[in-house]
């Protein structure tokens, strides 16, 4: 069983990383036409690093995601559990309401952003971005948090709080350890969700600057060199390194 | 006064999020829900009047109709398959793996939601190019899409396993019932949650997709995403373009409103 | 004995040459210039641009679009963000109406006089005697075929439907272009076709024949490099670039029935912060210095400006194929088209697009 169960888990992550493994492969290929055969050659790295429009709209990419996600993670979490350890009025439209910025086309979003964005003085640049992709975030942390908050139950709050604990410690003695995992994974979500958000971000960016999903979206047009698969290749390694680091201070899998 | 003090916690804990979303996004959409509703954007000398012309034609034209059951469509069988596939890759992380080998292989599940979509794309064009050769065909947009979504259902249905007390299930078959049972009577019902909030999250910006419906699909690759598309990039018919999305809107509201009294009895047991 | 100029250097030579004897207005427009335009449509050529900071010491910034209607959205919601933009012929007017763009000092323009008079001075970039666009290049969208695995000599556009090209042939997703071929294919005005049944019936028998449809020249390239075109729809200056520049065995064709001609303007934005710096960059990508560098090294549409065209080398494809009057006769001149019809235009087009998938 056991056996079954690890070879299925290796298909999954073979299916996962067959168009990543291949996406770096070609970043080391000299193929501008992404033609096979296999010719290793770094000329893509090299011309990455003379390319400070998309060197910088990768920075720009990164810390709108750090601080964008920073944000949704905390006002989602917080609405979250403001929504789901009550009843009152209102609360099944305040539910509903989470659909509309998922369910329509973000290029509609994105233009009628915009527009009101242009009506009400805000305009276009990083701080409309920023903007946007808090809010294109929002209803997934609300919804991750909120899956975790429905699994768990009030019962231990109640239980901490019969036992004669204040609702703040209650709070963060009980609940927070608990919703940690959920809270760690909306944030990756919203992490992911601003990284790789490209249709908000071509809207609202300022003529001349961007972000790097916007490059590689505008690059298509041109020429989609392997440059972008280059960035990609070490963004994925960065990610991953990141990742790594930070799980040797925190464990996401949970206690076990 | 319990009652005002709980609407008052509760508003401040909602109110962050979603003063921002009004402020962002449904101010915005109320907008365009304005513009859905005129014959033309009302911009460069057009006159425009107040229609429903836009909304019937979802009904009456059969491109809008049509596509739009194409796109649930494709939803139905994305969001069937990444449900399907990633429930036991739950499993199996929460059940068989422990410590930091769970973290690790996780972490690798998630990873590829971190690189770019288009580039995760266009890369599957080489693969689907060659042994297989089912690149620009419906199949090979599906297996694009499922590959996007596939870490959104195994993420929030492990988080949801992953809650699950040990003890329930060592009960249960305590008691006599059969791993099958276990199964199906305690631990599917305590993650549904999860298992919904996977559905939700991916059920629905599939059937607005047009990115891997293009890149893969060639030309199968017509849905609504991409004809709401062109009322913004080929034609200038914004009306249109946010009369079919409020639409689409509209039926997938519908489709929750009619699926979830069944839910609600299902999660309750 | 080689000197060691490189090619890079020896270009932005070329191309600042006429600036530094042409322009004593230049030091007042110093400064930056935005420009709004296609990614790799000539304006944003690295030596190009280099060589106009050189000269005149303005820096030259793009933004780019990705359809017309983008292109008319981020004028309406960003006044004052641009300087320069390219419109198509068929757009100048609605833009000049909504008040997009400002009419041209043409007296700043000294290559103005040399373009040719019937795109200079057409009433699509002329109103009340003045001009609210400097045309700058033209072409023809027709079709391209792989002259290494096709080798008879292609001359009818019935190609695209020859079974023997079955599931190799490529077209854009555009509405308007498809039409407009259809419109060719059954013999019909591009503008005004009467018969849009026939049309239709005429497209929709391509079901078997696509591959799958390209939106960039990129992609274009890129299907073609593999193999998975033989024959597709293209533009006359992106086929001159992907046969010079990405050396693939292009052979573009203006068949019996003709072709679909276009051509571009470059504008002046309305509020435009530097309208001077703008009207310098514009005289500048109208001149001989800039055009022929672009379409000898790089590969471009054909340029406006006749002396310009006149420099290129014999067998540039401009010259050769574009040059020839017999071919400019079959050309039809695409024109511009009402809301009304670019919608009847897209619902024909997605109903074809529908009985592709079923």
């Amino acid at each position: 069983m056991r056996f079954l169960g690890l070879t299925y888990l290796g298909a999954i992550l073979a299916f996962l990383y067959l168009p990543i493994a291949i996406m770096m492969l070609m970043a080391f290929n000299q193929s501008p036409l992404y033609e096979l055969p296999f010719t290793f050659d770094l000329v893509w790295f090299k011309a990455l690093a003379g390319n400070e429009r998309l060197l910088t709209a990768g920075w720009n990419s990164v810390w709108i995601a750090l601080v964008s996600s920073a944000i949704a993670t905390s006002i989602g979490t917080v609405a979250a559990l403001g929504l789901a350890r009550n009843e009152f009025t209102g609360k099944r439209f305040l539910q509903l309401m989470l659909f509309p910025p998922i369910t329509i086309p973000w290029l509609i979003i994105g233009t009628a952003m915009l527009i009101f964005f242009f009506w009400t003085g805000v305009g276009r640049g990083l701080h409309a971005i920023l903007l946007g992709h808090v809010a294109l975030s929002l209803p997934y942390v609300i919804v991750v948090v909120g899956a975790r908050l429905a699994t768990h139950g009030p019962e231990l709050e109640e239980a901490a709080a019969s036992l004669g604990a204040r609702p703040a410690q209650a709070f963060f003695r009980v609940t927070v350890p608990l919703l940690a995992p959920g809270i760690v994974a909306a944030g990756m979500f919203a992490f992911a969700v601003s990284f790789d958000q490209f249709i908000i971000s071509y809207f609202l960016a300022a003529p001349g600057t961007s972000t790097l999903p916007v490059e590689i979206f505008t690059a298509i047009r041109k020429g989609f060199t392997p440059e972008i698969n280059a960035i990609s290749s070490i963004v994925i390694i960065i990610s991953m390194s990141l990742v790594l680091v930070v799980s040797r201070f925190y464990r996401f899998g949970g206690e076990r | 006064m319990p009652g005002a003090e709980k609407h008052l916690r509760v508003t401040f804990l909602v109110a962050p999020a979603y003063l921002w979303l009004a402020l962002t996004v449904f101010l915005p959409l109320a907008v365009m829900l304005f513009f859905s509703f005129l014959t033309a954007v009302p911009v460069g000398g057009r006159e425009a009047t107040l229609t429903l012309q836009h909304y019937v034609s979802f009904f009456t034209k059969k491109i809008y109709w049509y596509n739009a059951l194409r796109s649930l469509e494709l939803a139905a069988y994305v969001t069937l398959a990444c449900v399907v596939l990633g429930y036991p890759v739950a499993v199996i992380l929460t059940r068989m793996i422990t410590g930091r080998a769970r973290e690790a292989i996780f972490l690798m599940i998630i990873l590829p939601f971190w690189t770019n979509a288009l580039v995760r794309t266009f890369s599957w064009t080489m693969v689907l190019r060659g042994p297989f050769d089912i690149i620009f065909t419906y199949p090979a947009i599906v297996i694009g899409l499922v590959h996007a979504y596939l870490p959104y259902a195994v993420l929030t249905i492990y988080v949801s396993l992953q809650a699950i007390d040990e003890r329930l299930i060592e009960a249960a078959r305590a008691l006599g019932a059969s791993k099958r049972q276990a199964f199906m009577r305690v631990m599917l019902p305590l993650s549904l949650p999860g298992v919904l909030a996977g559905v939700f999250l991916i059920f629905i910006p599939v059937t607005g997709s047009f990115m891997e419906p293009r890149i893969l699909g060639g030309k199968d690759a017509i849905m609504l995403g991409p004809i709401i598309e062109s009322q913004f990039t080929a034609t200038f018919n914004w009306p249109l373009g946010a009369a079919l999305s409020f639409m689409m809107l509209a039926i997938i509201l519908l489709m929750l409103a009619l699926g979830y009294p069944l839910l609600q009895r299902h999660m309750e047991r | 004995m080689k000197m060691t100029i490189n090619r890079r250097s020896a270009l932005a030579m070329l191309g600042s040459a006429p600036l530094l004897g042409a322009m004593p207005r230049l030091a007042r427009a110093a400064g930056e210039i935005k420009v709004l335009n296609w990614q790799g449509y000539g304006t944003d050529e690295k030596w190009a641009t280099e060589a106009f900071e050189k000269a005149t010491g303005i820096k030259v910034v793009h933004d780019y679009f990705n359809s017309e209607q983008e292109m008319l959205t981020k004028l309406r919601t960003s006044p004052g963000a641009y300087d320069v933009v390219l419109i198509n012929n068929i757009y100048v007017m609605d833009a000049a109406k909504e008040g997009l763009i400002q009419p041209l000092d043409t007296a700043k323009l000294s290559n103005f006089g040399d373009l040719a008079p019937a795109l200079r001075d057409s009433d699509r970039f002329v109103q009340d005697g003045k001009h609210y666009a400097s045309a700058w290049v033209w072409g023809l969208t027709s079709f391209a075929y792989n002259f290494e695995k096709i080798t008879d000599k292609i001359d009818t556009i019935e190609a695209l439907w020859n079974p023997a090209y079955a599931g190799k042939v490529g077209m854009r997703d555009d509405a308007m272009e498809a039409i407009q071929f259809g419109a060719l294919a059954t013999g019909q005005d591009i503008n005004n076709p009467a018969d849009m049944a026939k049309i239709k019936d005429k497209l929709m028998a391509l079901k078997p024949q696509l591959k799958t449809f390209w939106s960039s020249e990129d992609e274009w390239n890129k299907l073609f490099a593999a193999g998975d075109y033989l024959v597709a729809v293209y533009w006359s200056g992106s086929a001159s670039r992907s046969r010079k520049a990405m050396k693939l065995p292009v052979q573009f064709v203006v068949p019996k029935e003709g072709a679909i001609g276009w051509f571009d303007g470059l504008a002046v934005a309305a509020n435009a912060p530097n309208p001077d710096g703008a009207l310098a960059f514009i005289n500048y990508m109208i001149d001989p210095s800039f055009y022929i560098p672009w379409d000898t090294n790089v590969g471009a549409p054909a340029s406006a400006n006749l002396k310009a065209m006149a420099g290129l080398p014999e067998d540039a494809l401009n010259r050769a194929v574009l040059g020839d009057a017999e071919v400019v006769k079959r050309v039809q001149w695409m024109a511009p088209v009402t809301d009304q019809q670019r919608q009847a235009q897209q619902e024909l087009w997605d109903e074809v697009k529908t009985s592709f998938a079923q």
